[in-house]
């Protein structure tokens, strides 16, 4: 038996410990002002993916939390779900979050897939949009999915991977002018 | 700033016990050097070095609450 680990059944409330115990010793050693409590039940009002969890983050470092896009906060969330060894199928169903900061960031991604799917809909050039994490390239294609004009793929390694906006149907028959 | 590293280092890898860190203190910057089991390496790196960047993030973030630079290095 391995007690550091979580047992096989893998159900997502089995790692609600270790986050809470490894996230009081990131906050201690790193002596920043933060406390977090993990809610059930989204209060991320999010149809694409509302998690189980949200480990929400407050206190006198939020603003450090969620400078430069959340570096922070991303930070502590992949560093600390890699540590408690989250099984794929899980990502997705805890989610990091500190003044609504993640709802707020859904919305603008969602807005900016629809304006660039206009765009690339109106001029039949493909957009490719700055680079995102995982989370937020897979927001953009399940926002634009329903949308039989566009497709979408991802280009690029690492930090540097973009979602890229393609016509659906190649736009040959308009290319004459 | 060493147990920050220590703990996460430790979370991160199979062998906790091989988890060392070592606090090189220059007069601008302070240098941590991580050193982990051989077959752990990976686990603090990450894909494309993703975990990495992630601890290095959270310790600039720390540094800079006590107006200090630090920097990882993992020692292989």
């Amino acid at each position: 038996m391995d007690s550091d680990h979580p047992p096989a059944e893998h159900a997502i409330e089995n790692y609600l410990p270790l986050i809470e115990s490894l996230l009081h010793e990131v906050t201690r050693h790193g002596r920043f002002e933060l406390g977090f409590s993990i809610q059930k039940g989204a209060p991320l009002a999010d149809d694409l993916e509302a998690p189980e969890y949200v480990v929400d983050f407050s206190g006198p470092d939020a603003d450090l939390l969620l400078e430069r896009n959340a570096a922070l906060l991303s930070a502590i969330e992949y560093v600390v779900l890699k540590a408690v060894r989250l099984e794929e199928e899980h990502l997705g169903k805890i989610t990091f979050d500190c003044q609504d900061w993640r709802r707020l960031r859904n919305e603008e991604l969602r807005l900016t897939a629809q304006v660039a799917a206009e765009r690339v809909i109106e001029t039949g050039d493909p957009f490719t949009l700055s680079p995102m994490s995982p989370r937020e390239r897979r927001i953009i294609h399940l926002t634009l999915k329903d949308r039989p004009q566009v497709l979408t793929k991802s280009e690029g390694t690492g930090a540097e991977r973009k979602v890229v906006i393609i016509p659906a149907n190649p736009p040959s028959h308009r290319a004459r002018r | 700033m060493r147990e920050l590293i220590e703990a996460i280092a430790k979370a991160l890898v199979d062998n906790p016990e091989q988890v060392s860190v070592r606090a090189v203190e220059g007069e601008q910057v302070t240098v941590l050097e991580l050193r982990v089991h051989p077959s752990d390496l990976g686990k603090v790196i990450g894909k494309q070095g993703r975990t990495a960047r992630s601890v290095r993030t959270i310790l600039n973030a720390a540094g800079m609450k006590l107006k200090k630079r630090f920097t990882l290095e993992i020692l292989e």
